[in-house]
């Protein structure tokens, strides 16, 4: 019997092939940067670097945004990034926001996980949203920037030709090929990157057996939005499903099939009904439904050994392949982009030295590390490698039910965000240790309400409301206002271009609004950064912090930037 | 006895995966007999003991030709 599909509820723009007109002569338009790939690592590199002012090039080899299920969930730190770069309100008003999930063993709820979230949180800690929306969303905020962002559909990489200043690119689109030089290549092309190859680079690590189903479906259910797993359920005995609503009714199912199946038969629509069919029948959902989508998966966990390699860096899959389970894939491209995205403008634009680029190979290697450790755990338990996890697996979810302080074993470890500890740019580390609450050097900050001043306006916001595409000094300072309000770190040796904010903020409410930029309305703040007047943070424009002082002075926070952005050698190579 | 932070845990439990991987199918049941006897030798207190071996056999059914 026919299956009958239903189309995703979501309407896909195709996009005409875009041909440049070709200049005069035998040299190529040169560009300070191109990106290979428009998907959201892509995207959001381009509209990173378009918010630092540097004009882009962004290529893509399809005629529109992706198809089928990828990408599903976003994390409260990737949110916070692209509010950054403007595409926030597209996210929340389509995503579902969750905070926690279940697991069941057999018929049994064997744990009720929760994220971290609080009263101080402006963002939920995941959202469910399809990479299709992800994409759309990205690609809105990059066609409302065409004045730095070149956005070129149907337009493939067939030829790359690495050099000391950059790369020629060879370039086919469905009216011919063309030449562009770049004197910097951003690979965002996935996970089976042509830019790796051509560079005869290859991922390293471990790939597992262990195979998944992916299907959505559509189906109309109240049910809430949370993560379900069911352990050897009933519906499907001695396997795994992973269960996520998904916006406009669509259900996303992961089913993991049994070493003896055979995959291309297991995907067979004839095969995917029935189970899918059961498992609705399990969960107590009648209403009609419909299959979108079916796919398999396999859990990588692999990486480049450097994203670094001379004019040409690498980010989200193409430089790393994360398992699934955890949803670190497209969070950690994310990453990687606003990762790249300040440090690429700084050196593009003279503010930095190349080796601020190195520091981005070295920190989102680290980070790939820590993802992969995490994801391949998760993988271990969701997809177990060898009969003995498989083994220890029952006997912790049969415990399960009994015993709480073994259930932190199912647990999921869900992404959250990442601290570079180790990274060459942080500073003042002495200094750093004085300070006994608040993120550390390389953390992301803590988020926490506090009432903002603009010109004409106060109003009740975030600390992250304070970050832009530049770095960010808060000085916590006293309400009564005194000579030591003023930190001059703009006039600082060596940075004087260099973009950057001082953001005063203060304890409570001054007598003059003016006198600050922000004040700690709820009395959490201060405390929760051990912070005192004259206590000064450096935030990147990351959003990671650079440095910290419980008192300092702006020479000193001034040399803190001098120090990440290589001022000292730029100067001597310029 | 201080419970395992269930980071240590996580990490005791990964390595004891690894290792009963490596010493192979045949020898998992010795492998974690052996375990079960070092636990219950570091029990604290006979009571922990036998809580132990209750606690693990609980929710499994007896076999049929077991002897009462």
């Amino acid at each position: 019997m026919q299956t009958e599909f239903a189309p995703y509820p979501f309407t896909t723009i195709h996009h005409a092939a875009t041909v440049p007109r070709t200049g005069a002569g035998d040299v190529p338009p040169r560009h300070p940067v191109v990106i290979v790939g428009a998907g959201p690592v892509g995207y959001c590199s381009a509209l990173g670097l378009a918010s630092h002012g540097v004009p882009v090039v962004l290529i893509e080899a399809d005629d529109s945004v992706c198809f089928g299920s990828r990408a599903i969930c976003i994390s409260r730190r990737s949110l916070e990034i692209v509010e950054r770069l403007g595409a926030l309100q597209s996210f929340l008003r389509i995503g579902l926001p969750w905070t926690g999930g279940r697991s069941f063993y057999r018929d049994t709820e064997v744990l009720h996980f929760t994220m971290p979230t609080d009263e101080n949180q402006k963002l939920p800690p995941m959202i469910n949203l399809a990479q299709y929306s992800i994409e759309q969303s990205l690609l809105d905020a990059v066609e409302a920037r065409p004045d730095l962002i070149d956005m070129r559909w149907q337009t493939r990489v067939v030829a790359i030709e690495a050099r000391d200043d950059g790369a020629r690119l060879r370039l086919a689109t469905p009216s011919g090929e063309y030449l562009l030089d770049a004197d910097w290549l951003v690979a965002a092309d996935g996970g089976r990157s042509f830019v790796r190859d051509a560079l005869g680079l290859k991922l390293q690590g471990t790939s597992y057996e262990g195979r998944y189903v992916i299907v959505d479906i559509l189906l109309d259910s109240a049910r809430p939005t949370e993560r379900l797993a069911y352990f050897d359920p009933p519906c499907n005995p001695g396997s795994t499903v992973l269960v996520h609503k998904q916006p406009s009714n669509v259900w996303r199912i992961d089913y993991q099939l049994r070493d003896d199946e055979d995959p291309d038969a297991a995907i067979e629509p004839a095969n995917v009904m029935p189970r899918v069919e059961s498992l609705l029948a399990m969960m107590g959902e009648t209403a009609a439904w419909k299959p979108i989508w079916m796919g398999i998966y396999k859990a990588n966990a692999l990486t480049l050994e450097r994203y670094r390699h001379g004019r040409v860096l690498f980010a989200g899959d193409a430089a790393h392949l994360v398992p699934i389970f955890g949803v670190r894939g497209a969070n950690s491209g994310i990453d990687d982009a606003d990762n790249l995205a300040w440090k690429l403008a700084f050196v593009v634009q003279g503010l930095a030295s190349e080796r601020l680029l190195d520091s981005y190979s070295d920190e989102r290697v680290a980070a790939a590390h820590e993802n992969l450790r995490h994801g391949t755990k998760s993988t271990e338990f969701m997809a177990p490698p060898s009969f003995a996890f498989d083994l220890m697996r029952r006997a912790v979810l049969g415990l399960a039910v009994a015993h709480p302080e073994v259930r932190s074993l199912i647990n999921p470890r869900q992404t959250s965000a990442i601290t570079y500890a180790d990274s060459s740019l942080n500073a003042a580390l002495d200094a750093s240790a004085a300070v006994a609450a608040g993120p550390v050097p390389g953390g992301v900050l803590f988020e926490c309400p506090l009432t903002i001043v603009n010109a004409d306006s106060v109003r009740e916001g975030h600390l992250t409301d304070l970050l832009g595409p530049r770095f960010t000094v808060l000085h916590f300072v006293s309400t009564v206002e005194n000579a030591r309000q003023s930190l001059d770190v703009a006039g600082g040796d060596g940075i004087e271009r260099v973009p950057l904010r001082i953001v005063r903020i203060a304890p409570g409410a001054p007598r003059d609004a003016a006198s600050v930029d922000a004040w700690d309305h709820s009395g959490r703040l201060f405390p929760m950064y051990d912070a005192a007047p004259g206590t000064v943070y450096l935030v990147r424009p990351d959003g990671h912090v650079l440095a910290r002082w419980k008192d300092a002075d702006a020479a000193t926070v001034a040399a803190a930037i001098g120090h990440a952005l290589g001022a000292d050698d730029s100067r001597k190579t310029a | 006895m201080t419970p395992l932070a269930p980071a240590d845990l996580d990490d005791a439990y990964t390595r004891l995966c690894h290792t009963m991987t490596q010493l192979g199918e045949v020898q998992a049941t010795i492998f974690l007999a052996r375990l079960a006897v070092l636990a219950l030798a570091r029990a604290d207190g006979a009571d922990a003991a036998r809580r132990l071996i209750d606690d693990a056999a609980s929710d499994l059914a007896p076999a049929d030709n077991a002897a009462q």
